[in-house]
């Protein structure tokens, strides 16, 4: 330990409880007041404390009259010297982050699954600002069947169900979602109004059918089911509907022509069972009207593809069966009435639904 | 607007402080820099330190400075990854995912330097960009910026810095993903 002798008031003590301004020494009420005279001239009156290089900076350690080895701009005993030269991180800090680490890997492989379901979600996303509704259902129902209380990933699955016309898909996930309860988002009022638009059609579709069942309504059932199909223009079955609905009124009006050119054109469309029942309905009725032997022959070439599309599908059989008593009526007797005339005639008034 | 004592802020969020201080400590030892006192954490003010020499050397003033800035934000990104999916998209109830979503934001939050991280640098940042120092032309605008932070934590400025880089990081990341 070094000592030091102020150079005012004499006082002598350890190095470090002095200061130097001017090159002198000084004690510390000597330097303040040596201060104030100097600012007071004008002066900076600065003064700095002084260092016992003796003494380690660090742990106090007294090294006697032998300076120590500075270590960045410190004196330093052997042993601090290397210690803050290379300043150990602590054993807990250590332990702790491989901790956290392997942690945070066992998480991200426990979760993977929802990394596959948010990176299937984001593809889902992408596709319908692509507007490729149908190709985005599969990636975003993977989603949704591991996140189904997710807001953002079932009112993504609903809307491109519901623009690909699709709309079971996105009621079973709506419904699926918290008993059907959003909250409220932009994202949500856009999925909603679609749901609304797709249940108004719906509601419309229904309501065609029960006035298609009854007698003298064909044309209204029509163009109601138009108006359903305008609605909600994403439900490709809608406008298919409308094609079977018109051909039911064209027939009700008796303008066979635009019968069989409506069956023909949804015979090509979709070859089935039913279209082809509609197409010899159709070619029956002009054989009835014309007795031109090709439409006959014709109309039981397509009764023989209805039978053979509608094999192995019990309804598909079963409504083949009424519906090609009565075409073979038709062919035979050349007299054309609606079902329920025919079922008054044959089946005793027993009238069946379509 | 609310107020919370910073100790209480500083307890439930000591995650953060601890890797703001390694941190520090990494930079200074990857300078080798002389290191006379670390404290990781503690409550009082502030809530932790290093001690550290002083250099002339701006490169590793600016990454023993800025370099918890860095790290956290960087951590943060990487934790708050593991828990985005489930806990912000997927809304499903997962505790693991939930415990590295509070050490993410934790850590976010403490990124920013503290006032005397930033004075330090402050002080040899603008000669060095006199001198054509491009780390240090490159450094003056985001000094100014992390000031600003700083003061702005008043009103939650690192909390919501947290939450930007927890929540915007993997969004991100994710969405760069499905685009691969």
């Amino acid at each position: 330990m070094r000592l030091g002798e102020c150079n005012t008031c004499g006082m002598k003590s350890h190095i470090r409880s002095f200061y130097q301004m001017d090159g002198k020494t000084y004690c510390e009420p000597c330097v303040w007041a040596r201060a104030r005279e100097a600012k007071a001239r004008g002066e900076s009156g600065e003064y700095v404390a002084l260092s016992d290089h003796t003494i380690c900076a660090r742990c106090g350690l007294d090294n006697g009259t032998t300076d120590l080895q500075l270590v960045g701009n410190l004196p330093m005993c052997p042993a601090c010297g290397g210690l803050v030269q290379s300043f150990p991180y602590p054993h807990w800090l250590k332990m702790a982050m491989l901790g956290l680490m392997l942690l945070l890997v066992a998480a991200l492989i426990y979760d993977r699954k929802y990394f596959h379901a948010g990176r299937e979600m984001y593809v889902g996303e992408r596709l319908i600002e692509q507007h490729k509704y149908a190709e985005a259902i599969p990636f975003l129902q993977q989603t949704v069947d591991v996140a189904p209380n997710s807001d953002k990933a079932v009112l993504l699955l609903a809307k491109a169900a519901l623009l690909a016309g699709r709309p079971a898909i996105a009621d079973k996930a709506l419904h699926g979602h918290d008993g059907g309860h959003f909250e409220t988002s932009d994202e949500f009022t856009e999925v909603q109004g679609m749901w609304n638009r797709a249940v108004k059609a719906f509601d419309e579709a229904d309501a065609a059918g029960k006035l298609a069942l009854q007698e003298g309504k064909a044309a209204e059932a029509a163009r109601m089911i138009h108006e359903a199909a305008a609605e909600y223009p994403e439900a490709g079955g809608l406008a298919v509907a409308a094609e079977a609905y018109d051909a039911g009124a064209a027939f009700e009006r008796k303008d066979y022509d635009s019968f069989a050119r409506i069956a023909e054109q949804r015979w090509r469309a979709a070859p089935d069972a039913e279209t082809a029942s509609m197409l010899a309905s159709a070619l029956a009725c002009k054989y009835a009207m014309t007795s031109d032997p090709s439409y006959r022959q014709r109309s039981e070439e397509m009764l023989a593809k209805a039978r053979d599309l509608s094999k192995g599908d019990a309804a598909a059989e079963k409504s083949f069966e009424e519906y090609s008593e009565r075409i073979l009526y038709r062919l035979n007797s050349k007299q054309i009435i609606d079902k329920g005339e025919y079922d008054r005639r044959f089946r005793g008034g027993k009238v069946e639904t379509k | 607007m609310f107020f919370i004592p910073g100790f209480v802020i500083a307890i439930v969020t000591f995650p953060g402080v601890i890797v703001h201080e390694a941190a520090h400590l990494f930079f200074c030892r990857w300078f080798k820099l002389s290191v006379y006192d670390v404290c990781f954490f503690r409550v009082g003010n502030p809530s932790g330190y290093v001690l550290h020499e002083k250099t002339e050397n701006f490169t590793a003033m600016f990454f023993v400075s800025l370099g918890p800035f860095f790290v956290n934000t960087l951590l943060c990104v990487l934790f708050c990854t593991g828990a985005f999916l489930p806990v912000w998209e997927l809304k499903v109830e997962d505790p693991v995912a939930y415990f590295f979503y509070w050490l993410g934001l934790s850590i976010g939050m403490h990124a920013f330097p503290s006032t005397g991280d930033l004075s330090n640098l402050w002080e040899l940042a603008p000669g060095r960009a006199k001198r054509g120092n491009l780390l240090a032309i490159v450094s003056l605008p985001l000094i100014g910026i992390l000031v600003i932070l700083n003061f702005a934590r008043v009103v939650w400025a690192d909390l919501g810095y947290g939450i930007a880089v927890g929540v915007l990081g993997p969004i991100a990341l994710f969405r760069a993903l499905a685009r691969g």
